[in-house]
């Protein structure tokens, strides 16, 4: 536990403060307790007179802010299977696993995530436990149970919601549990008996969820994989769009400018969540070199390639078109584990940002998207000390951002080796 | 996982198998996945010709089959906090917080735990967990959860019955869902609404569920803290007795050789859970030099003091009697934290355990009473590679179990982190004594 009268005075070769300015070279950060309380050239953080400072140099190094991952499912395994079978594994097992994950996370230098769903209350009983000092864990942006339809995508995991009044009660229930933000699967998804074509809830259920989120306080992130249910998110207030991807009913994919020009004009935020196919593709691809792919295999490879070459682009488009684009990874969803945060920032390089705004989109803004940003995603004064230590320089190469030195949480140096 | 032909080669300075054999010096274990393939002196251990094999070299170390802990429970915290309070915790929180138990007693050297009283589906679901390679633990055997009475001791983990239909239902119900073995709380404990100098169960509910357990191959062990518990365990057959205190319906203690006798006779193993007694004397101590006790704590601590001191005399005559004598350290119960297992083998020692005997009730012998020695418990030839390597030898002094220095199960070197998080499981001695 840091104590709030201990100083920290962290020296590095360069600092991202992450609020779109310039690198800082030979910077230095002074921590009081968990807060930051000075920033700026070396020569210019003093600190206080006759105080005890614990003076940490990180030559060579750069400095940033803790990773703000705004899309994660703790409870996933991500070795390939379907939301249809991890549902069915009892809430303790998913608890564990969630654990595990959110330690991974943190370990590889992400200090806060947002759980975009999860089952009953296994993610909220986690952070529980983090406040117990039983597990150590990312700071958790929750949103418990995600609002689905009946069969519609996630429903599995404890929410099946009808008409306005039922869509309003279980937002206060989540509310009451104490979520953070309420996740909405506003079209189907991989979920067996939803239709990814088409929206789920109909525009008088979304405004009642929206609504009653934002009387808490709460905003919400809404799970898109057609452009009829981002037009439904977009005009039911929505601050979040997840996947945001431009099918229509009958399959085809056709890219709707004045969809994007909504979600720019709104303030909306995007996670496109791109690395997710491009993770199976890897996989696939790497297994290719060792054997023969089967027939499957090979049909699986290369739509999940095609379908990725059009996200690419729509996504360009809408990075072009001024969307405030957030990276969240979508892991451990799907076949992508968690702890590989970076590859999903790394894929944003692939949409025309460059490594600098690939780091503002997984930091800065990632925190806004996740209303955090008055504690983390910039290393600013007053702000909690989450800090990422990296080899190199990621505002020239990104994957720099994989070569970790020291994370700190909150002005805790982080034990990596803690594997109790 | 293992691989199929996967060999390793562990060269060892000091080798006590835990038969009860002489240790081997300069001695050599041959593994081949999980198993042990071959053991002896390193002269006579010859790798197959052309293998691929992984050589660890432990030359100047004690190697020892992995601790095997009769008694364990899981859900617990070892603060002090009473069974009442733990079990209003979440089970999601409580499995969090059994599995952190578990890697510290894995870390410590314990490769083989026994659950001895969790809630609910907690360890039921844990185990699926491991089974399934989800999270890293000891082999584990679990009760499900324990037998008792209404109001009994841990009825509120979720198993209270009465009568002999309903005992028996209950024990095909935990059978079905995954218990490996059945604990019976027969006689009340700390639970606030049990009797602790009364025993629980009737005799014949007692003898259903003993006789349930054993159609389906499964062992029993009851919890007994007072005279009559005794007596009716020795009547039903049961396989381990737990605690064994000499309590009787008034509080006072008086030793019964004639039921030690029975014991003997029974070959009834015995776990004593000396040291859980003593976690709560040292708790108090501590509470006493930080900052002093109250006239309710001092009590207490007297109490306490008072009951360890009969309950180790009692020991030491149990043990001169031949009865069977096993670790099982019951933490993470009271004020005893897991990964702290080696302090009831001292207990044991200071009872008057042989460095050896105490050094065989924490593997072979416990491994017997729990009916897993074909697996674990020795390093013999066939057996899975559950291997503790220590800097010291534990036969000079048994504290020298503490000093631990790299951990396998099932033939694999387990990654136990960083030399800071694995202090932090010792509990410390208090100064004041």
């Amino acid at each position: 536990m840091t104590k709030l009268n201990s100083f920290r005075l962290i020296k590095g070769e360069r600092i991202i403060d992450a609020k779109g300015g310039d690198v800082l070279e030979r910077g230095a950060i002074l921590l009081q307790g968990d807060k930051i309380i000075s920033i700026g050239r070396e020569e210019d953080v003093i600190p206080p007179e006759g105080s005890q400072v614990e003076e940490i140099v990180y030559e060579n190094k750069t400095v940033l802010p803790g990773l703000v991952d705004c899309h994660v499912h703790l409870n996933g395994i991500g070795d390939g299977r379907k939301g249809d079978q991890l549902n069915l594994l009892p809430d303790e097992i998913l608890t564990l696993q969630a654990a595990k994950n959110a330690r991974t996370h943190l370990f590889s230098g992400v200090t806060t995530v947002r759980d975009c769903g999860a089952k009953n209350s296994t993610t909220l009983r986690l952070r529980e436990a983090v406040e117990m000092g039983i597990t150590v864990a990312p700071k958790l942006v929750l949103a418990g149970r995600p609002m689905a339809i009946i069969g519609g995508h996630l429903w599995w995991f404890g929410i099946q919601a009808t008409g306005p009044n039922e869509c309003r009660a279980h937002v206060r229930q989540l509310v009451k549990e104490g979520v953070d933000f309420i996740k909405i699967t506003a079209s189907g998804g991989s979920t067996g008996t939803s239709v990814p074509l088409r929206p789920s809830f109909n525009l008088e259920e979304m405004n009642a969820i929206v609504d009653e989120a934002h009387k808490f306080g709460k905003h919400t992130a809404a799970h898109c994989t057609n452009s009829q249910s981002m037009i439904n998110a977009l005009d039911a207030g929505i601050d979040t769009i997840i996947h945001g991807v431009y099918n229509e009913p009958d399959g085809d994919r056709s890219y709707r400018p004045d969809i994007t020009e909504r979600i720019v004009d709104q303030g909306v935020f995007l996670n496109p969540t791109i690395h997710q196919s491009r993770e199976r593709i890897w996989q696939l691809e790497e297994k290719s070199q060792n054997q023969k792919l089967n027939p499957e295999e090979v049909e699986e490879l290369n739509t999940t390639k095609e379908g990725h070459e059009q996200r690419i682009e729509e996504v360009s488009k809408m990075w072009e078109a001024g969307v405030k684009i957030v990276c969240g990874s979508d892991s451990a969803w799907a076949n992508y584990k968690m702890g590989r945060f970076q590859a999903d920032i790394n894929s944003h390089i692939s949409i025309g940002m460059s490594p600098m705004e690939a780091i503002l989109s997984a930091t800065n803004l990632s925190a806004q998207s996740c209303c955090i940003d008055d504690q983390v995603g910039t290393l600013e004064v007053g702000k909690n000390a989450d800090i990422l230590v990296v080899e190199g320089d990621p505002s020239k190469n990104i994957d720099d951002l994989w070569n970790i030195v020291d994370i700190y949480q909150d002005g805790n140096l982080i034990d990596r080796g803690n594997y109790i | 996982m293992v691989q199929k032909n996967d060999f390793k080669l562990i060269k060892c300075g000091n080798l006590i198998d835990c038969t009860g054999n002489a240790p081997v010096k300069n001695g050599a274990i041959l593994l081949e996945s999980s198993k042990i393939k071959s053991i002896g002196h390193e002269s006579n251990v010859i790798p197959p010709e052309g293998a691929s094999i992984k050589v660890y070299d432990y030359s100047k170390y004690t190697v020892m089959p992995g601790m095997v802990d009769c008694h364990t429970h899981n859900n617990g915290f070892g603060d002090g906090r009473l069974g009442e309070e733990l079990n209003l915790l979440a089970d999601e929180i409580l499995t969090l917080q059994s599995i952190r138990n578990l890697r510290a007693s894995l870390f410590s050297g314990v490769t083989t735990i026994r659950e001895n009283g969790p809630k609910n589906f907690t360890l039921i679901n844990l185990k699926k967990a491991s089974n399934d390679y989800m999270v890293l633990t000891p082999r584990m055997l679990i009760c499900g959860r324990p037998l008792s009475i209404i109001g009994g001791h841990m009825g509120y983990f979720g198993s209270e019955v009465t009568g002999i239909d309903e005992v028996r239902a209950e024990t095909r119900n935990l059978i079905k869902q995954g218990a490996d073995y059945i604990k019976i709380t027969a006689t009340g404990g700390s639970t606030q609404t049990s009797f602790r100098y009364r025993h629980s169960f009737n005799l014949d509910e007692l003898n259903a569920i003993t006789s349930e357990a054993r159609k389906f191959g499964k062992l029993t062990a009851t919890h007994c803290v007072s005279t009559q518990g005794i007596v009716n365990s020795i009547k039903s057959d049961v396989d381990m007795i737990i605690h064994c205190m000499f309590n009787e319906p008034d509080g006072s203690n008086k030793f019964r050789p004639e039921i030690v006798d029975d014991l003997f006779n029974k070959g009834t193993y015995i776990n004593p859970t000396l040291h859980v007694v003593r976690a709560t004397i040292w708790d108090l101590l501590n509470i006493k030099e930080r900052i002093g006790l109250t006239g309710s704590q001092e009590k207490l601590l007297d109490d306490r003091k008072r009951d360890f001191d009969i309950h180790l005399n009692n020991c030491t005559k149990m043990i001169d009697s031949g009865l069977k004598f096993i670790t099982g350290s019951d933490s993470s119960w009271s004020s005893y934290q897991s990964g702290n297992t080696v302090y009831e083998t001292e207990c044991l020692n200071m009872a008057g355990l042989s460095n050896m005997a105490s050094l065989l009730s924490v593997t072979k012998e416990a491994a017997k009473s729990l009916d897993i020695d074909d697996l674990v418990g020795t390093l013999e030839i066939g057996k899975e590679a559950d291997l503790l390597v220590l800097n010291s030898n534990p036969l000079e002094d048994i504290s020298n179990l503490w000093d631990v220095k790299d951990v396998f199960l099932a033939g694999r070197y387990i990654d136990r982190g960083s030399e800071k998080s694995l202090k932090s499981i010792r509990q410390l001695r208090p100064s004041l004594n």
